[in-house]
């Protein structure tokens, strides 16, 4: 994975790790929210299956 | 003066914005106002008369819940202007710098049409229409219409908040009867004591907004008597479920008892007449109660449905 180029970035170092570490925290997050979902439309389909037999 | 930003507080603002953390978009959704829709939802659920497999009905709760959400931050979205100038909501993400308003905005609407498609296919589309007509009434209706334009704002702007429990009842049943209208209308009519009492005590801050909230067009007078007013026909329309037959003793009683103090409470405001927002004890106390109050006679109405069933 590339670095952002801070000799270009308007980001002072700090900055710059604060920033990425929001982007982790937030993919981790979105991370567990689509495994949630992807059990969630199994269990849907699932009853939803069952009800219709 | 003008002062101008250096580039390192520029790249500051920047990293705030490029990347709004999780908290702020949590925030968004205004979580504290959500705990009210999800459960006037989940009674609206479980006093239905019929029932609904718990993965079905989670779902339709997760639902109305992220609609919920979804409305508030496209509110937030709109509002970021006069959310800065008041002390209450200053503190958003929005008015706050960290948040771009681009981002409230793919997020309200992502959001909103996500948790539409989700109760559609969860429970049925009667329930996710009515879903997507409470998210444009209180995104389209009340934020960008109302709000501005009308000290009338939150009487007819509370029928989106008023939609929820017909969301949860529609979801089990697929159809929408008296019952439900009723508890909207319960919900619709308790929405101007409840704000109004809050718009006396904070009047300053609307005032400062530029919001036409009653007590600043209408003045404090006319605001108690109107909350009287509503509290009277709250009163007729909680009672009127145990009246018709439609519920036991349980809602029936609880409904009565509650629905005297909240008038109780409200003729103390109507007769009150302090200016002085510090002094304002009677408006604090029926605000503070008109919160329980509506906890209060759900949770009857589901004990009631539940313990009589």
């Amino acid at each position: 994975m590339s670095e952002i180029d801070t000799s270009k970035s308007p980001m002072t170092p700090e900055q710059q790790k604060a920033y990425q570490a929001r982007q982790k925290q937030r993919a981790v997050i979105m991370a567990g929210i689509l495994i949630f979902l992807v059990i969630l439309f199994y269990l849907i389909t699932f009853v939803k299956i069952g009800s219709s037999l | 003066m003008t002062s101008i930003s250096t580039s390192s507080e520029d790249g500051l603002q920047n990293a705030n914005i490029g990347t709004a953390s999780a908290a702020d978009l949590f925030a968004l959704t205004k979580p504290r106002v959500m705990t009210l829709v999800i459960f006037t939802a989940l009674c609206g659920l479980l006093a239905a008369p019929m029932s609904i497999h718990p993965i079905l009905g989670f779902t339709a709760i997760l639902a109305i819940s992220l609609g919920a959400g979804a409305s508030a931050a496209l509110n937030q979205w709109y509002e970021s202007d006069i959310d800065g100038v008041m002390k209450r909501t200053r503190n958003r993400p929005l008015p706050a710098g960290r948040m771009d308003r681009e981002t409230a905005l793919h997020f309200g609407v992502g959001l909103s049409f996500f948790s539409v498609i989700l109760m559609g296919i969860a429970t049925n589309w009667l329930s996710a229409a009515l879903l997507a007509f409470s998210i444009f009434f209180y995104a389209v209706v009340y934020t960008i219409w109302l709000k501005r334009s009308t000290p009338q704002n939150i009487v007819i702007g509370g029928a989106a908040g008023a939609i929820p429990p017909v969301i949860g009842w529609a979801a089990v049943t697929g159809d929408v009867t008296l019952m439900p209208i009723l508890l909207f209308a319960i919900i619709f009519f308790w929405t101007p004591p409840h704000f109004w009492a809050l718009a006396l005590f904070v009047n300053s801050d609307y005032s400062k907004a530029g919001v036409p909230m009653m007590p600043v067009v209408a003045g404090r007078q006319s605001t108690r008597r109107q909350i009287f007013g509503y509290s009277i026909i709250l009163a007729a329309t909680a009672i009127a479920p145990f009246a018709l037959g439609m519920t036991g003793i349980i809602y029936g009683l609880s409904a009565i008892i509650l629905s005297g103090i909240f008038c109780l409470l409200s003729a103390r405001v109507g007769f009150s007449k302090t200016e002085e927002p510090s002094e304002m004890g009677a408006e604090k106390r029926l605000f503070g109660f008109s919160i329980f109050y509506l906890f209060a006679l759900f949770g009857a109405l589901v004990a009631d449905r539940v313990i009589l069933a």
